[in-house]
């Protein structure tokens, strides 16, 4: 022990150790970074691997390849999602006609007439944007990437305002009503999520069904109330914002309160003018918390909202469940649906880290 | 960056509330104290507490579905039925013990992520661009991060899986719909979505320690070793019981990340807790059953969790 400590000394002094720490970490840290970009990356080059070649390791966007005039229609149908009714139409083939699974591409242009270049020219883009393509026109992506955003930013300017109102309503914790209050909040974070899910759903329907034109399927009322449906439960409150935002408003003196009185402010503009800068830092890291959370919300919108006015991720398990063999689809509708948020996510990095970084002092 | 506003505020906001007859100022104070609480409690008693009250009831029921139109009380069997019901036991059983499971592994990942990252970080000094890295994974949605995992560790067609054979690195693919693929993959992928967020926590634990207390130690010739665990460990205490609580409560809440990997249909080694509750209220038909479950689940979670925060606030003064 004793010689090893001394060699220990004498090969690692300080000055070195240190450097070897950096250096350590510093590999680390490079092989973390790639470990961590690598999914996102697998996930951009997969959806245009279509499924026929999957089996294969692709690092990189694949070549495309020229179509072959033997496939069998079936085959495209399967592996992807051709649309026959599409295909017969931009050939020119009556609907009534009915394509074997087994026939070939070749067979098709010699019993109709279709010339190959046609054919070849329907495929052009086949291999390579074929999940794009059929994500982009098939599905409704960016009406759902609307109705997300539009949920989302709802949902966090309402969220904010509402604990906001809370926490000024509450702050001090003097009174008997505001520790009850206060309790009663303090019980979601025990409530199992699926005890109450059933009824909350039972609830939201009777509140809908007040307004006349929600049982029309697809009025605008319909689609509206079931917007709504999902920010009313995502601004309700949680134990977490009630905590921050009743000990945050606690810890501004009174003084300042009274003060904006005696100058003739309203408790309006007592909390627009004075306590909302003060609250910056709590404010930004409980949007920077729930932003990604109310983004990739899945169950209330899979619950609550039809298929035809779903937001992403629903409509992602619909693409998956749909085209479940087509996989450049799927991971076309999975990094589609990410990269707003991470593109939102690099702009705002420094809200971000400054806002978890309080969030995690908080706890 | 300052604690400054929970520490000793949080123990006098437990004071007992003063009881006193109010003056006129102090009703017009009340009033208005209620009308900046009432719209956002309306929401809340609506949604989540009248819920919990319509649940209440339903538990003692044979309440099959949403809109079952016969509903018989049955007294407590819904409750006696974990331990006496076979079928509810052959559903159960499994799913908890898988459950556990990736409960264990998943707090693992915790450590392996979180804090050895957020040691790292310490040792080299914060830096911003690191953070972001690390952070970024919690982007992706639950279900983003199922489909990710299969198309990373999918048998014939898992990106990962094609490189490491190609590589020479492993001589059999691994197979994510295998028993032992579910176990060990979906904690590795949700750890790697949570790493930021228990590196922030460990992290910030470790900037709260006095430095005087580290070059003390340093002066004194501690090894690193000695150092985390004579000096780091004890003073973050709060750090790992935050991220106790977080991983406890998140891994049995864990839901989408099933979802995606089939757990609803296909995929019956991806059935944890949360997809079996689902599961009893959406397809089979056994709704109060399986709200009888997840509260009967959720009870000693509480306990565990209100334990563990009593410590941490006895660790805090």
């Amino acid at each position: 022990m004793a010689i090893s400590n001394s060699l220990q000394k004498t090969v690692f002094t300080p000055a070195r150790q240190k450097l070897l720490v950096r250096v350590v970490a510093f590999v680390v840290m490079a092989i973390y970074t790639i470990l961590t970009v690598f999914p996102f990356y697998a996930l951009f080059v997969r959806s245009f691997v279509s499924t026929k070649v999957s089996t294969q390791l692709w690092l990189w966007i694949p070549p495309g390849e020229e179509l072959h005039m033997g496939q069998e229609v079936g085959n495209l149908a399967v592996f992807y999602q051709l649309d026959l009714r599409d295909f017969k139409e931009a050939m020119g083939i009556p609907q009534t006609e009915f394509l074997m699974a087994r026939t070939t591409l070749k067979e098709v242009s010699e019993e109709y007439n279709v010339p190959e270049e046609k054919i070849k020219d329907y495929f052009k883009d086949y291999y390579l944007f074929n999940g794009w393509i059929t994500l982009l026109k098939k599905t409704d992506f960016f009406g759902s990437l609307g109705r997300s955003l539009l949920i989302t930013v709802a949902s966090l300017i309402g969220i904010t305002v509402l604990s906001i109102f809370t926490g000024y309503g509450l702050a001090g914790l003097r009174r008997r009503y505001q520790m009850a209050v206060y309790n009663l909040y303090l019980l979601q974070m025990v409530i199992p999520a699926m005890l109450i899910l059933l009824p909350q759903y039972q609830m939201i329907q009777w509140l809908v069904n007040i307004f006349p034109g929600y049982a029309v399927q697809g009025s605008f009322a319909r689609r509206a109330l079931q917007l709504l449906a999902i920010i009313l439960i995502n601004i309700k409150g949680t134990a977490m914002s009630t905590m921050i935002y009743t000990s945050a408003i606690s810890a501004i003196p009174r003084d300042l309160e009274d003060s904006a009185y005696i100058d003739g402010a309203s408790p309006l503009q007592y909390i627009r003018h004075i306590l909302f800068p003060l609250l910056k830092v709590p404010i930004i890291s409980l949007i920077v918390i729930q932003l990604p959370a109310v983004y990739n919300q899945f169950l209330e919108p899979y619950v609550y909202l039809d298929p035809a006015n779903s937001t992403l991720l629903p409509l992602m398990q619909t693409v998956a469940g749909q085209f479940s063999t087509n996989y450049q689809v799927i991971y076309a509708c999975v990094f589609a649906s990410v990269i707003p948020l991470v593109i939102v996510y690099i702009i705002f990095r420094r809200f971000f880290v400054e806002g978890v970084m309080a969030g995690a002092i908080k706890g | 960056m300052q604690s400054a506003t929970t520490g000793p505020l949080s123990a006098e906001l437990m004071r007992r509330p003063v009881k006193r007859r109010p003056s006129k100022l102090e009703r017009r104070r009340i009033l208005q104290d209620w009308a900046f609480i009432s719209p956002q409690l309306i929401l809340f008693v609506g949604l989540t507490i009248v819920p919990l009250f319509i649940a209440i009831p339903i538990l003692f029921t044979d309440m099959s579905m949403f809109n079952d139109p016969q509903v018989n009380p049955v007294g407590f069997r819904n409750f006696t039925a974990l331990f006496t019901d076979r079928s509810v036991q052959r559903d159960y059983m499994p799913a908890l013990s898988k459950t556990l499971a990736f409960v264990a592994l998943n707090y693992t990942t915790v450590y392996i992520f979180g804090l050895s990252l957020a040691l790292l970080m310490y040792e080299v000094g914060f830096r911003g661009g690191f953070f972001t890295v690390v952070y970024l994974p919690l982007m992706l949605s639950g279900l983003a991060t199922g489909y990710t995992a299969v198309m990373l560790f999918a048998r014939e067609s898992g990106t990962v899986n094609l490189l490491l054979l190609e590589l020479n690195l492993i001589k059999k693919a691994f197979d994510i719909y295998s028993p032992a693929g579910t176990m060990f993959i979906l904690p590795l992928l949700v750890g790697w979505r949570y790493a930021g967020y228990n590196m922030a926590i460990f992290l910030s634990g470790l900037l709260g320690i006095p430095e005087e207390t580290i070059e003390a130690a340093i002066v004194d010739g501690a090894s690193y070793w000695q150092r985390l665990w004579k000096v780091y460990f004890p003073q973050m205490m709060p750090a790992f019981i935050i991220a106790t609580i977080s991983c406890l409560i998140g891994s049995f809440a864990v839901f989408d990340e099933l979802v995606a990997m089939g757990a609803l249909y296909y995929n019956p080694e991806a059935k944890l807790l949360s997809i079996l509750f689902f599961m009893y209220g959406f397809q089979v038909k056994r709704l109060a059953q399986g709200m009888t479950l997840a509260l009967q689940t959720g009870i000693p979670l509480i306990a565990v969790g209100m334990l563990l925060q009593r410590l941490q606030r006895r660790l805090q003064y």
